[in-house]
């Protein structure tokens, strides 16, 4: 009686709410939560590679903090970060949301196009790293041969081993990457403008430009802030292409602060600088996280 | 009653005597790609000795150091494990692997007397031996014959000291074909250091004298083969498995590269190619090669550290079959196959393994390494000189090592 009362109240009403919800949040405390705060503590710690099995080390202050800060290699990286971020996103969102305009005007097959757009995106960063390597290589790659040819060029770029080049080989690789997701989701913003609002400006005289200022802008303003934030968060988490194509080289050029953070964690086993870089990251995510949280509400709102 | 009792004591004891009889699983870590040299000693070690079964679990080159700290830290580590030669300082300075100098020196069938020094004092940190290197490799200079007569050089001759490498350079290098005379690896791991350190120790620099004038002497002179384009840009990201595809494509005429692209250069170079031992700064000079390869390490906390001991055994007592079937030279120097594939190689290489000097041994390492990977970078991409690199470097590797 008592045990088919529970399997009552799990079935249907509260408990089985109850249910979904304690599911969904243990698996955050175990896979979100917890390894986020591990990282943290250890941001805070002295922690030598034997002693990871353990929560209880050294407490360090801000020591390890102000030992990053105080890295020859500190402010370039950071710098490196945020022109790679930028520059990733402002090419990304752009050139996606001129090929989603584009791909919105009906033409025959336009949606079997955009959808091979898709094709780019599905790849491995790590082959899509090893196509880039091939195309930017200094002495018989692609797109020397193709600027040679052109005209444009007389001698040999060294696009990944030139320390004034490699960041900026990256970031194209990294673009070319981004833009099938950025478009993708826009197209979905752009589905959603009702088509007589169009219709009704252009009866009022409205012209393309006017249309798109006026109507397309601030109708995607949401979907665009959505997009950007969730652009910041992929483009800090391009970890891949930076190991496929430069391995932060030379000479730190083309490092960024999440390959720094593995390679402190990872190769040099300075485990506690590589959590305070991923810390910092993850203090940085989290604000750009509450936009996107924020923007989706007002898209909801609509 | 009584009976009962009885017949439960007869019962215990032949349980206790099936358990002691039973066969010892040892637990095994190994990266054994791509010639599967574990797993095939172990298949022959097994039907040698049916109470001992391998239980062999592998694992990859980038995650061995890392399964390995985890294992040791969880306490969960396998008897018997692998690990990248210059690692095995680092894990033992923390006492978690079984020191193997008394069974080393109580053994039959392995003699200290023959190690090649290289491996076995990368395996030794504070008097102690606590790897069992399964071979070692070094480097050596691979050159194309066929461009050495086009370039009027004599083939028969290959250039020994670094003049001499410059000079052959410049004559193999045809900037028009985008053809380089000479090549090796600055790339920003690991490699490079492999790579810079014979040349550093030829000059009588190392790894905690790297800012004497010597190792400033060997940088520049890396430095200039690149400013004088007889050395591609490219060396800065190009790790050796590229640069030997380099070689092979013809686009390099001599290149410093490892024992272990013998079989493939054998299979896909369509040139004449020979192997010279490394260059030296000037005649007389010291000779020096890197010394790469991976070592076998007990756990301390491996409950059949005698087993494994017999396993180390029976591998050693294969040495002779290394070089022929797997690309490695033996760690017993007496060891030499019968009829060596690549004769002319194995020569060269057998002796270059002489002078192959280890990294470290450091229980810091990667640390170090990182710094001369750091001073290697920042002086070819002319972000500052080689002299203020190597100071820097020196100074974070005197704080590392003190």
């Amino acid at each position: 009686m008592l045990q088919s009362g529970f399997a009552k109240y799990l079935r249907d009403g509260k408990g089985f709410e109850g249910t979904l919800i304690v599911a969904a949040v243990l698996y955050l405390l175990v896979f979100a939560a917890f390894p986020l705060i591990y990282t943290v503590v250890m941001s805070f710690q002295e922690v030598d590679m034997f002693t990871l099995g353990t929560l209880v080390r050294p407490f360090a202050g801000l020591q390890n903090y102000t030992d990053l800060f105080h890295r020859p290699e500190f402010a370039p990286i950071v710098w490196n970060t945020v022109i790679f971020v930028t520059l990733s996103i402002a090419f990304q969102l752009t050139i996606g949301f001129a090929l989603a305009l584009f791909f919105l005007q009906d033409f025959p097959g336009s949606t079997y196009v955009r959808g091979l757009f898709l094709a780019g995106w599905i790849l491995p960063a790590l082959v899509v790293g090893a196509v880039w390597r091939w195309i930017f290589a200094g002495d018989f790659g692609v797109l020397n041969y193709a600027l040679q040819s052109l005209g444009l060029i007389d001698g040999q770029i060294y696009w990944l081993s030139d320390p004034a080049y490699a960041l900026y080989s990256v970031i194209i690789a990294n673009i070319w990457l981004g833009i099938p997701f950025n478009m993708i989701l826009l197209s979905v913003g752009l589905a959603g403008i009702p088509g007589d609002v169009y219709e009704a400006a252009e009866m009022d005289g409205a012209n393309v430009f006017q249309r798109f200022l006026t109507i397309t802008l601030p109708m995607m303003g949401p979907t665009l802030g959505a997009v950007i934030a969730l652009g910041v968060i992929f483009t800090l988490q391009q970890f891949d292409l930076v190991a496929a194509l430069t391995q932060g080289g030379p000479a730190n050029a083309s490092n960024v602060a999440q390959y720094w953070s593995w390679q402190m964690s990872f190769q040099t086993y300075e485990i506690s600088g590589g959590a305070t870089v991923a810390t910092m990251m993850i203090a940085l995510v989290i604000v750009v996280a509450v936009i996107y949280v924020r923007s989706v509400q007002r898209e909801q709102s609509f | 009653m009584m009976r009962k009792l009885l017949l439960g004591l007869v019962f215990s004891t032949a349980a206790t005597s099936a358990v002691i009889a039973a066969p010892v699983t040892l637990q095994v870590w190994a990266l054994d790609e791509p010639v599967h040299f574990t797993e095939n000693m172990a298949k022959e070690f097994e039907a040698k000795n049916p109470d001992i079964k391998l239980d062999i679990k592998l694992v990859n080159f980038a995650n061995i150091l890392n399964d390995t700290i985890r294992a040791v830290s969880t306490n969960t580590a396998p008897d018997l494990l692998m690990l990248d030669n210059p690692d095995i300082a680092s894990v033992a300075s923390h006492d978690v692997l079984l020191d193997l100098s008394d069974r080393i020196a109580a053994s039959k069938v392995v003699d200290a007397k023959n190690f090649y020094p290289g491996p076995i004092n990368q395996s030794t940190w504070k008097g102690k031996i606590y790897g069992f290197p399964r071979g070692g490799n070094t480097l050596g200079l691979y050159y194309n014959a066929d461009l050495f007569k086009a370039a009027g050089l004599d083939p028969t001759k290959p250039p020994q000291t670094w003049d001499e490498i410059s000079a052959a350079a410049a004559k193999l290098t045809d900037a028009k074909k985008r053809q380089y005379g000479f090549g090796f690896s600055a790339v920003a791991t690991e490699e490079s250091t492999f790579q810079f350190l014979p040349w550093a120790q030829s000059a009588g620099g190392d790894f905690n004298a790297i800012n004497t004038d010597g190792s400033v002497r060997a940088l520049q002179f890396w430095q200039k083969l690149v400013d004088d384009k007889v050395a591609t840009p490219e060396v800065l990201v190009l790790n050796q498995p590229d640069l030997g595809s380099q070689f092979v494509a013809g686009n390099i005429g001599m290149i410093v590269t490892g024992c272990w692209e013998l079989p493939r250069f054998a299979k896909e170079v369509k040139f004449d190619w020979r192997v010279a031992l490394m260059p030296i700064e000037k005649a007389g000079a010291p000779r020096a090669s890197a010394l790469g390869e991976l070592a076998y390490a007990v756990p301390k906390t491996s409950a059949h550290p005698d087993e494994a001991f017999k396993f180390l055994e029976y591998i050693y007592s294969q040495s002779s079959r290394d070089w022929n079937e797997y690309g490695w030279l033996p760690l017993d120097q007496t060891a030499t196959p019968k009829d060596p594939k690549w004769p002319e190689a194995y020569s060269v290489f057998a002796e270059q393994m002489k002078y192959a000097r280890g990294r470290g041994p450091s229980p810091v390492w990667p640390k170090v390494s990182k710094a001369i990977q750091t001073a290697i970078q920042d002086t070819l991409t002319h972000k500052t000189d080689a002299k203020t690199a190597l100071d820097t470097a020196q100074a974070t590797i005197d704080g590392l090592i003190k």
